[in-house]
């Protein structure tokens, strides 16, 4: 069972026939593929890292952004409500001013015509009085001191 | 060529042989295991088959049998790469793929059914597990002397030189432990399997034949795990 011959060199020949065949023919663009692929994965797996970095630098950009337009909405918002306040207010102090005048004028005007209106009825009514009483004196009374007297009476009605 | 060999196979249970490696004297003086040399040459069929149609036309994404070799592949350089380092893995790629490659078939050959061919494993011949061993040792001193010329002898007198006898006896006992491991396993493995299938025919042997291919796969990985211990030195920086 155990008897060495020339087996033994046959077997070391038809060895390296297999490792040179296979070396030349099988190994070299199996190992070029695989090293190929090792280098394409870690070379994509870079490549998303990186793009993952970028996207994430692009995101805070656009927050910051963001977060500056609408700090900046809100000042032109509270501008913008602080103007209409204003001209609100001033309107309505002119309105109220504008209206205290007329009211004023109007009130002056009313009380000139009341008292020119006075005036010119105690004119009449004097006058009225007068020839009323003129008629009644021609008949009973005709002097300067009833006359007088008359007049006191009107005044003391029309007051 | 199988009938031939089935024919031989008949020859032999007739004169009583369990297993029979038909030596042949090819040439005066040359005699030549032809079971042997048969079985290599399908083994070393097989394996070029694989691995010629795995790398025909290799692709980016791997599919088929192109993923089945570069499993393989995959597994040997890692193991490679811990004991050898990248350039040593380079270096000595071909040379352990082939190796492992060619023992793990031949390991599996001699468990096929015996139908119409006498299968039996190339590595039940002590020539075939000689001739790797052999060649695994005397190729370490060659890429030892090729990576650090004849400084590569220097490791026979580290970390003194009262320990060169025992490297010396390491050098002799390395490749017949190797050889007769391998040897002594698988042929081990196959006259158990004529034994049981003489003893009980049914369900027995087919355990032993599912438990020989494990032991097959085994055997391949032991024998390329110490040739790799042994490549290790031509490739460590003194």
């Amino acid at each position: 069972m155990i008897d060495f011959n020339a087996t033994l060199i046959a077997q070391v020949l038809n060895f390296l026939v297999l490792v040179f065949v296979l070396a030349k023919f099988a190994y070299k663009p199996l190992l070029k593929m695989m090293d190929e692929r090792k280098n394409k994965i870690a070379g994509d797996l870079a490549a998303a890292e990186q793009a993952k970095t970028d996207a994430e630098a692009v995101k805070a950009e656009y927050a910051a952004k963001l977060a500056a337009a609408r700090q900046e909405a809100h000042v032109i918002i509270d501008n913008a409500r602080k103007a209409a306040q204003a001209a609100h207010d001033k309107a309505l102090a002119d309105t109220k001013a504008e209206q205290e005048q007329i009211i004023a004028a109007a009130k002056e005007t009313i009380a000139m015509e009341k008292k020119k209106s006075l005036g010119e009825v105690r004119y009449q009514v004097i006058a009225l009085s007068m020839a009323a009483a003129g008629k009644i004196i021609e008949q009973k009374l005709s002097s300067d001191e009833d006359k007088k007297l008359a007049g006191e009476i009107v005044d003391s009605i029309l007051k | 060529m199988g009938t031939e060999a089935a024919a031989m196979a008949q020859g032999a249970e007739h004169a009583g042989e369990i297993v029979h490696y038909f030596p042949t004297e090819v040439l005066p003086g040359v005699v030549i295991n032809m079971q042997t040399m048969y079985m290599t040459w399908i083994s070393m069929a097989v394996v070029l088959v694989l691995f010629l149609a795995a790398a025909r036309s290799p692709k980016l994404i791997p599919c088929g049998l192109q993923n089945v070799m570069e499993f393989f592949i995959d597994f040997l350089n890692g193991l490679m790469e811990g004991t050898l380092g990248i350039k040593g893995r380079k270096y000595m790629a071909p040379f352990i793929i082939t190796l492992f490659m060619f023992i793990l078939i031949s390991n599996e050959l001699g468990m096929l059914p015996q139908v119409g061919v006498h299968w039996t494993s190339p590595t039940n011949d002590v020539n075939t597990c000689f001739g790797l061993s052999l060649t695994v040792a005397i190729g370490v001193y060659i890429v030892g002397v090729c990576q650090h010329g004849l400084g590569h002898f220097r490791h026979f007198v580290e970390p003194s030189p009262a320990f060169l006898p025992l490297h010396l006896l390491d050098q002799i006992t390395k490749p017949m432990t190797m050889a007769l491991r391998l040897f002594g396993n698988i042929l081990a493995g196959e006259i158990l399997l004529i034994v049981l299938y003489r003893l009980a025919p049914w369900v027995v042997p087919e355990l032993w034949v599912m438990f020989s291919l494990f032991i097959g796969f085994l055997q391949a990985f032991i024998f390329t795990m110490l040739t790799l211990t042994s490549f290790a030195v031509a490739f460590a920086h003194h």
